[in-house]
């Protein structure tokens, strides 16, 4: 069964020069239990596909459905780990993971025992009354995906979420979401990780949706079938980059705009 | 604990923006570190100010210090009325600057209106209505009754305090990280729960530090109301006791007024808005977007809360104000136009000489439509007046070139001095607090030395011109200072390298560079200045002492002791002046700062 139906998504903005298209007649579909990456060159609309998914933005044609329902509004069944981590400076580690769960209006001691439980998972213990500002890039982002798992999601939403770390914590930060992916008992029925780096995908997910330049459409979807744990210097693991960088490189020209659609002239 | 290796690759990279956590890297750049002192130290400090003010008072003066201890109670009351009369109008301003702030960051509509009604009254001299607001509210209340003067004096206060927190809650929100606002959303996080848990935190820092500015403007304004007032409808209060205790000549008293209101200040300082100001750290954020150490804006500069309150007060010079402006510029760039293609300097020449040929028509004009409201609805217009009426021009200019000059010498002063103490990083540890609090005691309460005591070496001039660079320095001063602080250390490393030097490097480097500040700071200057000018040029205490100079605030003020026959003098010397400002800003430093944010930026 379909999580999330992506079917026909059209986005464009509104410029000083009429309308820009970011993305055209986008078309996937997310199961369950699905780990999905979506890569592409930058501009292409990965993030924008990612908050349209969500609900926080809508897109101009198309539809987008989870569980069969049409996305309206935002799905606070999905959670999401942002890039620059967005935390709240003023709000502890403990305050921001419960962030969510207060807006859900949970009980207090359920909040204070699930805090409790992602702190851990996430490897946080001891720093529940640290603010962000204390803690190194890598802790940060610990305390962005605590906040997210914590809600419980179905799906769990990843924007770039270790380009703002240096090579070695996101690499660390890699494994151990690997990890946590591999455990029954933690929430998310599905992982949508949006990045431009194509090892990373190829490494984490078991799908891998390629978006052109903009306009951003689906130039191919690649099912990684490497055994975990994967080795980026095995020969599959190479080509598979490989196939994808060239891809993105060559095949990267935009579509034959469809009628009516004016998306190039404005860029 | 911290010891997971990725975490130990984060504080080795520490100067990396992604590795965002360094916490040593941050303190020792942090805003608190590099002003503040240790606790035992600032304790001392705070002594030693009321203290040396106290030992430097009565020993010029000489006096003994058993005789300033009975007039200790009765200023000590008069302070705590000033004090009443600030909490209410802070309480007032906080207030209006949320609701104010949070509507015009919310709704775009709202915003195109608000943003620029808010720059305009910001920038028009407040103190000149004050003579307005005191007829106003003494009219709504009933001649005779205490709560009039009251009310307008708190009025002003409060117009005083109000806009740069106003400002400061704008821009925290508009400047508030997307991804915190998005967050908020992708957890549903809406209504009462959003503003307590993030719109509300995001002002709290810039909230802190631009009421300490709130409050010193505050003060400077109270002491100034309530001198201004002695005359007609005196208010208690620590202005009009020193105001009294100098006109009578009574040093003793004077000295124990100061005193007070140092001891007042000191301790709000201590015990107040720098414990507030490290709580408010936390709720600083980080506004690039990728989440790293940049701090927004002046906040960027590491050192001291009054100058980052400074810089925040006209950060609202830049916002969407050109709207209405671009007509005026427009029209002044038709007027400029010339027929065959002028040299740089030719061009100037005729933009200047438009600007001046238009403010002296908008004076005229102003004249003109007052003296016609008020013949049609009051009568005509006593001779006298009529008189003054043709000098307002005069006045007018007479002003702007004391103001000017005035901001000459303020440059002269504070250029030199910002630069020296941000060289000396040891000095300025010690030194930048006592700065300080010095700047934050209000120079108005020194007025009334300067009128009583000054004035016969001084000239009426000279003592005007005086006690403008009290009302303009320190905005220059800590401006400048956070200009050449935060200079990037490889643009000069860089300059010393290929062996620039003296003048070179003030060209090509130091005023570059300290540009956008030293425009920044002209502004709130010249704000300053104008604000000034009410007092410092005409104030009449008893019957033989007083100061009287040529000048539009001496027209404000002359309208308003005379009523009720002055007030088409008051009306109309007051809108010259507002327009002459607004004009200022408008064609002048407008202009001049949005080529500094363009032509001179380093980030």
């Amino acid at each position: 069964m379909a999580l999330i139906r992506v079917e026909h998504v059209d986005k464009s903005f509104a410029s000083r020069h009429g309308s820009i298209a970011i993305m055209q007649d986008i078309t996937f579909e997310v199961k369950d239990s699905d780990f999905l990456a979506i890569v592409g060159p930058s501009g292409c609309g990965k993030s924008t596909l990612l908050r349209l998914i969500q609900g926080l933005d809508r897109p101009t044609a198309g539809a987008i459905s989870f569980r069969g329902q049409p996305v309206a509004g935002v799905c606070t069944q999905m959670a999401m780990v942002f890039q620059s981590f967005a935390l709240y400076p003023w709000l502890t580690v403990s305050q921001n993971v419960a962030f969510g769960l207060e807006a859900l209006e949970w009980p207090k001691e359920k909040i204070g025992s699930q805090v409790e439980r992602y702190i851990s998972v996430t490897g946080l213990d001891g720093f529940q009354e640290a603010y962000p500002r204390e803690l190194s890039g890598g802790m940060r982002q610990r305390v962005g995906l605590a906040r997210a798992l914590a809600v419980e999601p179905a799906v769990l939403l990843m924007d770039e979420p270790f380009s703002a770390l240096d090579a070695l914590t996101a690499e660390s930060l890699r494994e151990e979401i690997l990890q946590l992916w591999r455990d029954p008992a933690l929430p998310p029925e599905a992982v949508i990780l949006v990045t431009h780096n194509i090892e990373e995908a190829i490494q984490l997910a078991d799908r891998v949706i390629v978006l052109s330049r903009r306009p951003g459409h689906v130039l191919e979807t690649i099912d990684v079938d490497l055994p975990r744990p994967r080795d980026r210097k095995s020969g599959p693991f190479y080509d598979l980059t490989d196939r994808i960088y060239s891809l993105i490189t060559q095949g990267g020209a935009p579509l034959p705009p469809p009628s009516g659609a004016d998306g190039r002239s404005a860029s | 604990m911290a010891g997971t290796w990725d975490d130990r690759a984060g504080i080795e990279n520490g100067d990396r923006p992604s590795s965002g956590g360094s916490p040593t890297a941050r303190t020792t750049r942090g805003p608190s570190a590099a002003s503040m002192p240790s606790a035992g130290r600032s304790v001392a400090l705070y002594l030693a100010i009321p203290v040396l003010v106290g030992v430097a008072g009565a020993t010029t003066l000489g006096l003994s210090f058993t005789g300033l201890l009975p007039y200790l109670p009765t200023a000590a009351v008069d302070v705590s009325y000033s004090f009443l009369r600030m909490l209410a109008a802070y309480a007032a301003s906080l207030g209006f600057a949320l609701a104010y702030g949070y509507y015009a960051a919310s709704r775009p509509t709202g915003e195109r209106v608000m943003i620029p009604v808010l720059d305009i009254l910001q920038s028009v001299p407040i103190l000149g209505f004050f003579p307005v607001a005191i007829v106003f509210f003494v009219n709504l209340t009933g001649p005779g009754s205490w709560l009039g003067p009251n009310i307008a004096s708190v009025f002003l206060i409060f117009t005083s305090m109000a806009w740069n927190m106003v400002f400061g809650v704008y821009e925290s929100l508009k400047t508030l990280p997307s991804e915190l606002r998005e967050a908020a959303d992708t957890f549903g996080v809406r209504g009462w729960k959003r503003f307590q848990r993030v719109l509300f935190p995001a002002t709290v820092n810039r909230l802190v530090y631009n009421s300490v500015l709130s409050w010193t403007g505050g003060w400077f304004f109270l002491v100034e109301a309530e001198i201004f007032t002695t005359n007609s409808h005196a208010l208690p209060g620590i202005g009009s006791y020193l105001s009294f205790a100098a006109s009578a000549g009574n040093g003793e008293k004077f000295v124990a007024g100061l005193l007070m209101l140092v001891l007042v200040i000191a301790l709000l300082d201590f015990a107040v808005w720098r414990p507030l100001g490290r709580w408010a750290e936390r709720f600083r954020y980080d506004t690039s977007p990728s989440g790293e150490g940049e701090v927004a804006g002046p906040n960027r500069d590491p050192s001291g809360r009054f100058r980052r309150a400074a810089a925040y007060v006209t950060r609202g010079v830049r916002s969407g104000v050109s709207r209405v402006t671009t007509p005026l510029v427009q029209l002044a760039a038709i007027t400029v136009r010339p027929v065959r293609k002028p040299t740089a300097f030719q061009r100037s020449a005729f933009y200047y000489v438009a600007l001046g040929a238009i403010l002296v028509s908008v004076w005229l004009i102003v004249i003109a439509i007052t003296v016609a409201v008020f013949h049609i609805f009051t009568g005509p217009i006593a001779p006298w007046v009529r008189g003054d009426l043709l000098l307002v021009p005069f006045a007018v200019a007479a002003s702007t070139a004391r103001v000017a000059g005035a901001y000459a010498i303020c440059l002269a002063i504070a250029l030199p001095l910002a630069v020296f103490v941000a060289r000396r990083p040891r000095a300025s540890r010690v030194g930048l607090p006592i700065i300080e609090v010095i700047a934050s005691f209000p120079a108005t309460a020194l007025f009334p030395v300067i009128i009583f005591v000054l004035v016969p070496y001084l000239s009426p001039n000279g003592a005007a011109v005086l006690m403008l660079l009290t009302g303009m320095l320190w905005y220059l001063f800590f401006n400048l200072l956070s200009g050449v602080r935060s200079l990037p250390p490889d643009l000069e490393e860089a300059a010393r390298s290929y062996g620039l030097k003296g003048r070179q490097f003030f060209r090509r480097v130091l005023f570059p560079g300290i540009f956008p500040a030293l425009v920044t700071g002209s502004i709130t200057a010249f704000g300053g200045g104008w604000n000034t000018l009410i007092v410092a040029e005409y104030l009449q205490v008893g019957a033989h002492q007083s100061l009287s100079v040529l000048g539009v605030g001496q027209m404000i003020d002359i309208g308003y002791a005379r009523a009720p026959a002055g007030y088409p003098l008051m009306v109309a010397a007051l809108f010259a002046l507002v327009a002459t400002v607004i004009a200022i800003n408008e064609l002048l430093w407008k202009p001049l700062y949005r080529r500094a944010a363009e032509q001179f930026r380093y980030d």
